[in-house]
């Protein structure tokens, strides 16, 4: 078992030395079309579809990075999603 | 006359050929106008997404209030849940999220629990670093399809609630996140290490694995493991889990070879299991299998053993209607119970989040300890859940 901590810690130790470029890398763009169709994809096959009107935009920042975790999301498509429901959502309802 | 012609033709292809590039020029124009529009709402978003503030907190979760007619029993209104979940991040960084659940006790009694408590500490864009008390990697149904307003039915398959086949939470921590496509491909996983589970009797009778989350580990060493998922078509999830470690047991009874009442044993224990997910239109069909090995000790009078259940779902929204009819077969084997039910549901969707249900469960239990419990006890089912 501890020869498992270590390798675990080793590979952590490693991911976290590399993590800072792909970071930089990846926050650049953002894909609205990917964010609606892993939107449409990936939440249908555990819930039913919440709309982007269902929550406002503070919740949905909270609410994805919940979803980021419990759906195996990438970081990449996390944000793609959030822009998605962001760039859907009506005047009326933008708060 | 000829000269004429010609030039009246020359003076046609000449407009024609100015309408043409005012015509272009009008479209480049309005394709500027529209790119332009296209980055400022790019930029607005891109700024929401970075947000001005770097700590803050939202509250999300679920409710379900249940109705039962049991056969050989009155009815009753049989449930009120309440499950505030809380979200809290730091910047991209960090996330928090903790669930608490209260339910009302038969005897008026507030029962509470916490679900999970844990924090991720984002490493990369494909890397989570989770520590706290989470739900259970092994397996889909209890880390993701337990909520009332998810669960397309008003109960659990059988097994997959607590003291069942499927481990439901562990203390520990995990690492876990969705993987860059491979050929199109999209992938998640998810690592631990936890406390070891318990094993041993329950106070009504049964020989229980208790597979959740606990503090202490006995001094029994960790239990490792993780699920692997990936989806072949955009609607559809394949997972598999497994689990390696050991279970602790405090002995109430032994052998007489050398360990006393009281001593804390280990137990070799293993968890495999498998699911699959599948989301296309209006069709929603899931199944999973899981199962938990408890090997044999011996210090202790309790045999070891198989603790597995399996499940198969369907439901189906009609005609883009707002009913949903699901069919669910479950099945749980354990060294001392063989149970198995079908559940027939009708599901109103008020809204995607707010739903009525009522169901009718045939359950069959062949331990001969249940079959005249209620248990074994068919009966109809309410339920109306909302997910905020």
């Amino acid at each position: 078992m501890k020869k498992l901590l270590k390798l675990m810690g080793l590979t952590v130790f490693l991911l976290l030395s590399l993590s800072t470029s792909v970071m930089a890398k990846n926050e650049i763009k953002i894909d609205i079309a990917n964010g609606a169709l892993v939107w449409a994809e990936t939440c249908m096959r555990c819930h039913n579809l919440r709309k982007p009107e269902d929550l406002n935009k503070r919740a949905w920042k909270y609410s994805m990075n919940h979803m980021r975790v419990r759906a195996g999301l990438t970081g990449q498509e996390t944000r793609d999603v959030l822009a998605f429901i962001l760039s859907a959502k009506t005047a009326e309802d933008e708060k | 006359m000829k000269s004429t012609m010609l030039k009246l033709l020359l003076s046609v292809v000449l407009l024609t050929a100015l309408e043409a590039n005012q015509k272009e020029t009008m479209d480049i124009q309005q394709l500027q106008k529209e790119l332009y529009e296209l980055k400022k709402n790019i930029n607005q978003i891109q700024s929401e997404l970075e947000g001005n503030a770097k700590s803050g907190f939202q509250l999300a979760g679920y409710a379900a209030f249940d109705w039962a007619d049991i056969q050989k029993d009155d009815n009753e209104f049989s449930g009120a849940k309440f499950a505030p979940i809380f979200h809290a991040q730091y910047g991209k960084l960090f996330q928090f999220e903790g669930e608490l659940e209260f339910t009302t006790k038969s005897d008026g009694e507030t029962n509470t629990e916490l679900e999970y408590a844990a924090g991720t500490l984002f490493i990369n864009d494909y890397m989570g670093l989770q520590i706290g008390k989470f739900m259970s990697p092994v397996g889909q149904f209890v880390q993701n399809l337990h909520p009332s307003w998810i669960n397309k039915l008003p109960t659990t398959p059988v097994g997959f609630g607590h003291d069942g086949a499927a481990p439901t939470s562990n203390v520990g921590m995990s690492l876990r996140g969705g993987l860059p496509k491979v050929k199109g491909i999209r992938s998640n996983y998810a690592t631990f290490i936890s406390n070891a589970a318990t094993f041993g009797t329950a106070a009504d009778g049964d020989v229980v694995i208790d597979a959740s989350g606990k503090t202490s580990s006995g001094n029994i060493s960790k239990t490792w493991g993780g699920r692997l998922a990936v989806n072949p078509t955009g609607g559809m999830e394949v997972g598999f889990s497994s689990a390696l470690g050991k279970v602790s047991e405090t002995l109430t009874a032994t052998t007489n070879v050398g360990a006393t009442v009281g001593d804390t044993v280990a137990r070799d224990y293993e968890v495999i299991g498998a699911d699959f997910m599948f989301n296309i239109n209006s069709l929603d069909l899931k199944a999973e299998f899981i199962q938990q090995t408890i090997g044999e000790s011996q210090f202790s009078t309790l045999e070891g053993g198989i603790w597995k259940a399996w499940y198969a779902q369907m439901s189906y929204q009609l005609f883009s209607s707002n009913f949903e009819p699901v069919l669910r077969y479950s099945d749980y084997h354990n060294p001392e119970a063989k149970r198995n039910q079908w559940a027939v549901g009708l599901n109103y969707l008020f809204s995607n989040n707010l739903m009525a249900k009522i169901a009718y469960e045939y359950n069959s239990d062949e331990d001969k300890d249940a079959i005249n419990s209620s248990i074994n006890d068919n009966r109809v089912l309410a339920q109306l859940a909302f997910g905020f």
